[in-house]
């Protein structure tokens, strides 16, 4: 016999009750809690080297659990998926409990971490101070928004035996040496290869130590005034122009980071600016191209040497539940004895901004590295000698000086890319 | 008898364009394969013709499968793959099938809104449901992605099962209901065993789009031991600006090797029309 209608009615009608309570409870329900064992989180890039990523994993994390109690968990992610990473747990509010920032992240995340001006001073004061580039990278509206960890620069990569055969035994001094050389190279098969693409970082590696070599810079010291339409900028376009015409393969245009790697482990290019990976795969994959490629500074512009600030440092979210665990965990990681062996697995790829490590072993590993260390004396952030700002992060994530530099190379005129990077570099200053 | 004539025509107009849409759908498969089996001295050289393989080697593969969790993403992202799926096939069919079926108010403003609901755009979803995950305790967990991909899937899923219901003749079930069968019995004896072509169909569309969700796993998976294969072999075999190809080319080769499978498998249901016929006799 069937159920009376109305007693099937009630049921559906509890259930739905319970289902909606239910699930009203689920969503509504308080930050899951941590368990006894308190445990600090950190998102970090997968490093390159992947020694580096083990070495917290396998020795510091057991080390400092060992020695408090409190577990370290490390979570890797791609360069290119950090963004995304940190975008969810910055608007979300849950997640790791401290960052890596790459690149400019820390102006686009700064007001969702932690001042830690009195921990960085202090870690400063003991190491030898700071580099004027460490401050730089981490200084939001004067406070510190991170602990500085490394730069990784970006240096010029030259091939030894090929330019031996134009000639040359040390890499060219000025921007108009290099040229030279590049042109005798190119007619002899061993074109240069800088890229003039969409990537993260190679394009800006050398575009604006170029622009800052000629005496040309996006905006003025105050962080205001546009003052890239200038004489300055003009000739670093017109050197760029030349630049590509003559000592480069065509493809550099749509290049992005990694393919100026593959272009020199095919032996393509003589000359390329990148960090410090061209060198660490080529010595562990082909021996042959190791041995013959070196490293090298920026060349100077009339104006003088400059380098880009590609730092890295790690910043503590204000929401964590574990935020004070997390401080003096960043204290701990940052003395001598964890951060000196963090440094060492990483063969120089990463380079200290306290000048306590200037004459660490880690340097004696690869002579070649060398002059990654003392490029920190001229790095700046792409919008130098402006202040980091959002309208900066905005003028990098739109490629505008990159844009610039290309354009003029695809044929446009010098006047016309200059006119274009003015009017939107004035668009996105118009807020600051 | 086929004339010479009619041969070339024959060519011409069914084995050329067979022929070009094969190579068209092969080579990505083959581009994987041999970069897989290229060791990294051939894969770079610039001097030799990039097509073939002259030392082919498996180290790649051998690196891939023990230096890396590979095998264990892949559990990952078959086990999300397939449960997600049926989740969102048994939702599907009950949001699709009143659709396609019942006449009630709204039922047009419903359909447009599931469609609608497919369309919008992961990247504006991914933050508040991971607010949600987080608040569930779910984050790091394959529960977390379980319960998110049938956000994208069910909407898929009825909409792609309401087209294939309305081609299913009523008449069947109007026989079943005259024979005394109740409209769930009609439903689960008669009109759903039709339907096992369009649930073959709704099921591997919705199993590849799981298995190669990128964005829901990269924010709710953060440990190595709980990633699918997207999110695993970006994150651990591209770092920085090298790229480590001959592994990628070789977990995207194994990756793609069980949704094929399922393919060939299921690849006759999938375009035989059972309902063809069946109001006759």
């Amino acid at each position: 016999m069937a159920k009376p209608a109305s007693s099937t009615a009630t049921s559906r009608r509890k259930f739905l009750k319970y289902a909606a309570a239910g699930a009203t409870a689920a969503i509504s329900r308080p930050w899951p809690a941590r368990a006894d064992q308190k445990t600090i989180t950190i998102l970090h890039e997968s490093s390159f080297i992947k020694p580096f990523d083990e070495y917290v994993t396998n020795t510091l994390a057991p080390a400092y659990e060992k020695e408090t109690g409190i577990k370290v968990v490390y979570e890797v992610t791609s360069v290119g998926s950090l963004p995304t990473r940190i975008s969810t747990i910055a608007e979300t509010g849950s997640g790791a409990d401290i960052a890596m920032n790459a690149l400019l992240q820390i102006i686009q995340f700064g007001e969702k971490y932690l001042d830690v001006g009195d921990l960085a001073e202090e870690i400063g004061k003991a190491q030898g101070g700071w580099y004027d580039a460490g401050r730089e990278a981490v200084q939001v509206n004067g406070q510190w928004k991170a602990i500085p960890f490394s730069n990784i620069g970006q240096l010029m990569n030259w091939r030894t035996d090929w330019f031996a055969e134009v000639g040359v035994k040390k890499f060219p001094d000025t921007w108009e040496e290099l040229y030279e050389v590049g042109k005798k190279l190119k007619a002899k098969d061993h074109p240069f290869g800088f890229e003039l693409g969409h990537g993260f970082g190679d394009n800006h590696g050398w575009l604006y130590p170029l622009l800052w070599s000629y005496g040309g810079a996006e905006v003025a010291a105050d962080g205001k005034t546009v003052v890239i339409d200038s004489d300055e900028t003009a000739r670093a376009v017109d050197f760029c122009r030349k630049f590509f015409k003559d000592t480069m393969l065509d493809d550099v245009l749509g290049w992005t980071d990694v393919s100026n790697n593959k272009a020199w482990m095919a032996e393509q290019i003589s000359c390329t600016n990148n960090a410090e990976s061209i060198l660490w795969f080529a010595k562990r994959e082909f021996p042959e191209i190791g041995k013959v490629t070196d490293q090298a500074m920026n060349p100077a512009g009339p104006k003088g040497r400059f380098h880009l600030l590609n730092s890295i440092s790690h910043s503590i979210f204000s929401f964590s539940p574990v935020r004070e665990e997390a401080r003096t965990f960043m204290h701990w990681l940052m003395q001598p004895k964890q951060l000196g062996g963090w440094y060492a697995v990483a063969d120089s790829y990463y380079q200290p901004l306290l000048h306590g490590y200037d004459n660490a072993p880690m340097w004696n590993v690869e002579p070649r590295n060398i002059p990654y260390r003392d490029a920190l004396a001229n790095a700046h952030l792409p919008g130098w000698p402006a202040p980091a700002s959002r309208q900066l992060a905005e003028s990098v994530a739109k490629y505008i000086v990159v844009d610039m530099f290309a354009k003029a190379c695809a044929g446009a005129s010098t006047k016309d890319v200059i006119r274009n990077a003015d009017a939107q570099l004035k668009e996105i200053y118009r807020s600051a | 008898m086929v004339t010479g004539h009619g041969r070339i025509e024959h060519i011409v107009r069914v084995w050329l364009p067979v022929a070009f849409f094969l190579v068209l759908a092969l080579f990505p498969f083959y581009w994987m394969a041999i970069t897989s089996i290229k060791p990294n001295a051939e894969l770079y050289n610039k001097n030799v013709m990039p097509l073939i393989v002259r030392a082919p080697t498996l180290k790649h593969y051998v690196d891939l499968l023990t230096k890396s969790s590979f095998l264990l993403w892949t559990w990952n992202t078959m086990l999300v793959a397939a449960v997600a799926t049926a989740i969102s096939l048994v939702l599907g069919v009950m949001l699709a099938y009143p659709l396609a079926r019942m006449r009630f108010a709204g039922a047009g403003l419903i359909a447009m809104t599931v469609a609608a609901i497919y369309l919008v755009p992961q990247p504006l979803l991914f933050i508040p449901l991971a607010d949600v995950i987080n608040r569930l305790g779910l984050g790091n967990t394959l529960t977390s992605v379980i319960l998110t991909y049938p956000t994208m899937l069910v909407p898929f899923c009825a909409w792609l099962l309401l087209g294939y219901f309305k081609t299913v003749p009523k008449e069947l079930e109007e026989a079943a209901r005259i024979d005394g069968a109740s409209r769930l019995q009609t439903m689960r004896q008669v009109f759903l065993p039709l339907c096992t072509p369009g649930f073959i169909s709704a099921g591997i569309f919705a199993f590849t789009l799981s298995q190669n969700e990128f964005l829901y796993a990269l924010i709710f998976l953060t440990k190595t031991t709980v990633r699918t294969v997207p999110v695993g072999v970006i994150s651990e075999l591209i770092r920085g600006d090298v790229f480590y190809w001959g592994q990628l080319m070789a977990g995207a080769l194994l990756g793609s090797i069980p949704v094929a499978l399922i393919y060939s498998f299921f690849v006759e249901h999938y375009v035989a029309g059972l309902t063809t016929g069946s109001v006759k006799g």
